[in-house]
């Protein structure tokens, strides 16, 4: 029987895996692909919690974040292909203009 | 009556006030003769308040309130008894004798009117000291005569020696000023006033002990102003400051403020003769020590000043055992022959083109004979012999101690009488005859003004007459003053005057022995004694080492080390301790988004343990 | 007269504002102007002050925000009067005396907004109003030495502030919570520093409190050990800024003492009695001494005024009329001395640019105006008799030794080092021969200078001489004060000091 520790165990596991590609990875596309996987993570918790509750605001919820997570890729990426229109590169290194 | 007193007291102002006016011009002949005319009409006042007082008794007024706050009152007030217009007699005689001399020694000093301004000035600072009618407006005085003293020692102020010696003068005074203070102090919440009445009146009220502690405490100060051992080295130091200011400063009038103040205070310090006791045996060992100093000094001036410190010795022995009216009566003849000492000085030094080693002089008999016939008066009068002032009021004080039976106090003055005797005519000798060292020099000494000389001899009538007085002032200072019998059976008394007189008199004949010969030989100035004398005891010496060197060297300690080290690099440190935090800080702020976000999960994970320390419990 | 403590507090405000519209060349005139009708205000109601009635007269209320118990509330009484006075009078004599050419317009509208704060400081009776222009008045003065100042300004500037903003800090929390007792206790919130003094505090929370408004207050005098901006500070300003500071901003801080520990907090006060005079002594002696090893003019009349703070501050712990009341009168009579030393060492650093008392020598037979009148100042800083110095230090000292004769004879130490350090400066300086050839050619005072320290001069004879004008007013204010203290103490300990420290007789 796959209960709602399943589940959470689950969303942990994506969320870990989230959290290590946001820390560790330095290409912008990828950091984006691990937000994703958090955003993703946070969606698969709330439909879980949703359906043992029997309440549909969970659910909500993530359509919620689906739709702003879409938006936030399509500004980022627009943002992105900017930035690598001028650098010609979309690696987080060369972006350190906030250094203080 | 009132304007009397008044007009006594403030006419020393109105000089000062108009002399200033004139005070940064060159020399104007008129301010001079302004300030003395108006010294003399405080002084006809004095003596005119001196006979109204032996006819209607003491006067007394109140002026204006001066400062008032929770319990405290203290009012301008002013007392005219029997002591205070023997002291303003004094004072305003000898203001006047000094001013008028003034004119004529200090005719080619180009700060002839400042000079006018500042002497008028200490002359109403006196005058507020001895008629004021309570502490606090004799600290008036007494702090206003230090200032006065201080602007007159340093009056040539382009000489380092000089503002030197004004300071140190100012500064030993301050101390025993404090003292004073905390003697006020108390008797204010003592007594909660400071008229001297409702504090004499509540004498009888309080504990030996607290009487004990205010009479030491009021003794203080009279130390520092009448320059009591150990605070002595300013008085002979003030010697660089003009020599009228010397005659009327340091030897008639303000140094025996301090005298003054014990015989005003004359109920108290009845009631505790242990403190008077000890007063008189300091004044026996200074009267001794000072005379010692005075004995090989070879500065005309510094040997008066010695001799000054000895003779307030003696003063203080009469009034620490009780014969108040013998130490005003001391103090008042003292004032007389003492300043025709120091104004003949002043002759002498510009005869002398301002040299002071009496061992450059000599001699000088021949072209100064008024000068020399006044001093030998005075000296006379001071080495205390018959039928000169010196000789009633002086032997008086060694019968007081006699008749107290502090036999060795009599005997320390009496060995003093014949020191005093010795050294002062070791100076006549020196300076007046013998041989005329000065030709060496190059000098043609002259004798001073007419003026100058007729404006002494009033001073020298006084230092040959004013012992007759003796009974008179008696009969009118014991209106106030305590009785004081002296029980001494006729024949001994006839023997110790007799005693007394003898050694002052082998005293003077020793040194007119000595220095017709020549004087003593050169090798007694190699000798131990004559080198710790000629140096003062090294007390001057002692004080650098051990009290103004230390204190300057703590200063810089306090302030190079303490305060800029430890205070202030304290402070610093706590700013710098904040400002290198956020340096270090700073590094997280690296602009790599990658850093910013290992960060922020570093902070979620400490929110997220803080949430679950902190969750609600249930 | 019903708005006049309005008008005075922020008159000058008003008018440095429009100043900004006047022509650069006209300022000067302008600034004399203004603070000299803010001078002639203050004396108006000095006129109308009425010296029968101790308590505060002229009195302006208007709720500010009700619901929190703030209001604005003005008024003056005989404590506060004379530091109104004090502060319009100084700032008169110091814009006569201004010899700064530089961004002239910036400097005085700076000046003049530090009046507002002065003022407002010394008349407001709403503690969140007297905070804000405690605070405020830091902003011209840090302006006005980090513009002006000499060389290392900005550190002495960023020093002074930071250091006086961080002590009032811990004052704003004590002043919240005094707020919130206050509203505890009555169930009604207010910041009306009358109706604080009605409030029996605990005694465990008078001495966290008294604590919380001693940093502020002693940062500002500045007690030791928290002196070490003052050098500083005093040592970069400019002279007006340097007379100010000295005159009326320490002030500030002794004021505080009379005006809030002492009444709020009796049982802490008298608690730490003992403490807060040892202190003072240390302030006493160590500068003092301090001053004696400086070499610096200018510096040697900063650790001076560090010394006579401590006797200002010893006067208020006396808690007997004698000693507050002398000690707001050493207020007084310090803003009046030190405010003329600085403008004096000011004068002498426009002619020769430097304040090192090695370059000085000789200067009484070149400037003799110059060294009389500086002379005059020195005597009445050491205290002399019949000048406005000695009345002060006297009733203080008078106050203190009902309290300790010992702390009293260890304080009064600084009668004597205060004639030690400042005789040796006038020696340095005046006396001699004149050794530098730079010197031989100094003009003497002229007439601007004249102008702006002749008042001082008849100030410190005027007052030193007759008094009791101003001393009968601050005593009535004073006592009434007492009153309140023994009404307010909890303990009977703090009853039976007051009650034996206003008390003349028996023995201590």
């Amino acid at each position: 029987m796959i209960t709602l520790t399943h589940y959470f165990i689950l969303t942990g596991i994506l969320f870990s895996i989230g959290l290590v590609g946001v820390m560790r990875r330095t290409n912008l596309l990828m950091l984006f692909f691990s937000t994703e996987i958090l955003l993703n993570a946070i969606n698969v918790g709330f439909v879980a919690v949703s359906k043992y509750y029997n309440d549909l605001s969970g659910q909500l919820f993530a359509f919620f974040i689906i739709a702003v997570a879409a938006s936030e890729v399509a500004v980022g990426l627009g943002l992105l292909i900017l930035w690598y229109k001028r650098n010609g590169s979309v690696d987080l290194n060369s972006l350190q203009m906030m250094k203080g | 009556m009132e304007n009397y007193l008044y007009t006594a007291l403030f006419a020393p102002l109105a000089s000062s006030l108009f002399v200033a006016l004139f005070a940064a011009r060159p020399k104007m002949l008129f301010t001079g003769i302004v300030a003395s005319l108006l010294i003399a009409i405080s002084m006809i006042a004095s003596f005119v308040l001196l006979i109204d007082v032996n006819t209607y008794g003491p006067l007394h007024v109140s002026m204006m309130d001066w400062i008032s706050a929770g319990n405290l009152e203290i009012p301008f007030g002013f007392v005219v008894d029997e002591v205070s217009v023997i002291m303003m007699v004094t004072v305003t005689l000898v203001s006047t004798i000094v001013h008028i001399y003034s004119i004529g020694y200090m005719d080619h000093d180009k700060s002839f009117n400042r000079f006018f301004s500042y002497l008028s000035a200490f002359v109403f600072s006196m005058m507020i000291l001895v008629m004021s009618d309570n502490f606090v407006g004799l600290f008036i005085g007494w702090e206003g005569v230090g200032l006065c003293s201080w602007l007159l020692i340093g009056f040539w102020y382009h000489k380092h020696s000089a503002s030197w010696a004004a300071n140190e003068a100012f500064i030993m005074n301050r101390i025993a000023d404090l003292g004073m203070l905390m003697g006020l102090f108390l008797i204010y919440w003592s007594v909660g006033s400071f008229q001297y009445d409702e504090f004499f009146a509540s004498l009888k009220t309080m504990d030996s002990t607290l009487l004990a502690t205010i009479g030491l405490f009021l003794f203080i100060g009279a130390m520092g102003k009448s320059a009591q051992f150990p605070l002595h080295t300013w008085l002979a130091d003030a010697m660089e400051g003009p020599t009228p200011v010397s005659a009327l400063i340091h030897a008639a009038t303000m140094v025996t403020a301090g005298v003054y103040l014990v015989i005003r205070c004359g109920e108290l310090y009845t009631l505790i003769p242990d403190v008077g006791f000890a007063i008189a045996s300091l004044g026996a060992f200074v009267a001794l020590f000072a005379a010692s100093m005075a004995l090989v000094n070879n500065d005309l001036k510094r040997i008066i000043a010695y001799s000054t410190l000895s003779q307030l010795g003696y003063m203080f022995v009469a009034a620490g055992l009780g014969a108040y009216w013998i130490a005003l009566f001391h103090l008042m003849t003292h004032a007389f022959f003492k300043s025709l000492l120091f104004l003949g000085a002043g002759n002498v030094m510009h005869a002398m083109h301002d040299e002071l080693n009496i061992k450059k002089m000599g001699g000088l008999y021949g072209s100064m004979k008024a000068t020399a016939i006044l001093m030998s008066v005075a000296s006379v009068a001071l080495a205390g012999i018959y039928p000169f002032a010196g000789f009633f009021s002086k032997d008086k004080i060694l019968e007081v101690a006699f008749n107290e039976g502090a036999y060795f106090l009599w005997f320390a003055l009496f060995i003093g009488a014949g020191l005093t005797a010795f050294y002062s005519f070791r100076l006549v000798m020196l300076v007046f005859f013998g041989e005329k060292e000065y030709e060496k020099y190059g000098i043609h000494p002259h004798e001073a003004q007419p003026f100058v000389i007729y404006a002494l001899l009033p001073l020298g009538l006084l230092a040959i007459v004013s012992g007759f007085l003796e009974h008179t002032f008696e009969g009118f200072v014991t209106r106030l003053l305590a009785q004081y019998e002296i029980h001494i059976e006729h024949g001994t008394e006839a023997l110790l005057i007799a005693a007394t007189l003898g050694i002052a008199l082998s005293g003077i004949a020793f040194a007119v022995y000595m220095y017709r010969r020549g004087g003593f030989p050169k090798s007694w100035e190699e000798r131990f004694c004559y080198k710790l004398l000629s140096n003062q005891y090294y007390i001057p010496k002692l004080y650098e080492l051990y009290i103004m060197r230390p204190f300057s060297a703590l200063a810089n300690f306090a302030w190079q080390k303490i305060d800029t080290k430890v205070v202030d690099l304290t402070v610093d440190l706590i700013a710098k301790m904040v400002y290198s935090t956020g340096e270090k800080s700073r590094k997280m702020q690296s602009g790599n988004l990658s850093d910013m976000l290992r960060w922020m999960v570093v902070g979620m994970i400490g929110l997220l343990i803080l949430a679950f320390v902190y969750r609600p419990m249930v | 007269m019903e708005h006049i403590l309005s008008l005075l507090v922020f008159f000058p405000a008003m008018a440095g504002l429009l100043g900004f519209l006047v022509a650069k060349e006209s300022i000067r005139a302008y600034g004399i102007s203004v603070s000299a009708i803010e001078f002639f205000l203050s004396i108006i109601l000095w006129i109308g002050y009425d010296s029968t009635n101790a308590g505060y007269q002229f009195v302006e209320y208007y709720p500010f925000i009700s619901s929190y118990g703030m209001s604005y509330y003005l008024g003056v009484d005989g404590i506060s009067l004379f530091l109104v006075i004090l502060s319009t009078f100084i700032t008169m004599i110091a814009l006569i005396a201004l010899s700064i050419e530089k961004e002239i317009k910036n400097l005085i509208i700076s000046v003049l907004f530090l009046e507002m704060t002065m003022v407002g400081v010394f008349v407001i009776l709403d503690v969140i109003w007297f905070y804000a222009f405690w605070e405020l008045s830091l902003v011209p003065m840090l302006y006005i030495i980090g513009a002006w100042g000499s060389v290392n300004r900005m550190y002495a500037a960023i020093k002074f502030f930071l250091y006086t903003f961080a002590g009032s800090v811990l004052m704003l929390v004590g002043i919240l919570y005094m707020g919130f007792l206050y509203h505890e206790a009555t169930g009604i919130w207010s910041f009306a520093l009358p109706d604080w003094y009605l409030l029996q505090v605990p005694f465990e929370t008078q001495l966290w409190l008294f604590g919380a408004f001693f940093l502020a207050f002693a940062i500002k005098v500045p007690m030791f050990p928290f002196h070490t901006w003052l050098p500083y500070a005093h040592g970069q300003a400019p002279t007006i800024g340097s007379i100010i500071l000295a005159a009326v901003l320490l002030k500030m801080g002794s004021y505080g003492f009379v005006r809030f520990s002492l009444p709020l907090f009796p049982d802490a006060s008298v608690y730490f009695l003992i403490p807060v005079a040892v202190i003072c002594i240390i302030m006493v002696i160590y500068a003092a001494m301090i001053a004696y090893a400086q070499k610096d003019m200018k510096q040697v009349i900063a650790y001076s005024s560090i010394s006579h703070m401590g006797i200002v501050v010893l006067g208020t712990f006396a808690m007997n009329a004698e000693g507050i009341t002398g000690s707001i009168f050493l207020m007084l009579s310090h803003g009046i001395v030190s405010g003329a030393l600085f403008m004096l060492v000011g004068v002498i650093y426009d002619r020769r640019h430097t304040k090192l008392m090695s370059d000085f020598g000789g200067l009484a037979s070149v400037m003799p105006n110059f060294a009389t009148i500086y002379g005059i100042m020195l005597m009445a800083s050491v205290g002399l008799p019949l000048s406005i110095g000695f009345v002060g230090e006297f009733l203080s000292l008078v106050g203190f030794y009902r309290i300790s004769w010992v702390m009293t004879l260890l304080a009064g130490t600084g009668i004597i080092l205060g004639a030690v350090y400042m005789l040796v400066l006038y020696k340095k300086s005046f006396f001699g021969e004149v050794v530098h050839a730079e010197n031989k050619t100094l003009k003497d005072l002229n007439a601007k200078e004249l102008t702006a320290l002749i008042p001082l001069v008849a100030l410190v004879a005027i007052l030193g001489i007759y008094p009791k004008p101003v001393l009968s007013v601050i005593d009535m204010s004073v006592q009434k004060m007492l009153v309140l203290m023994d009404q307010k103490a909890v303990l009977q300990e703090t009853k039976e000091l007051l009650f034996k420290a206003n008390t003349i007789g028996g023995t201590n």
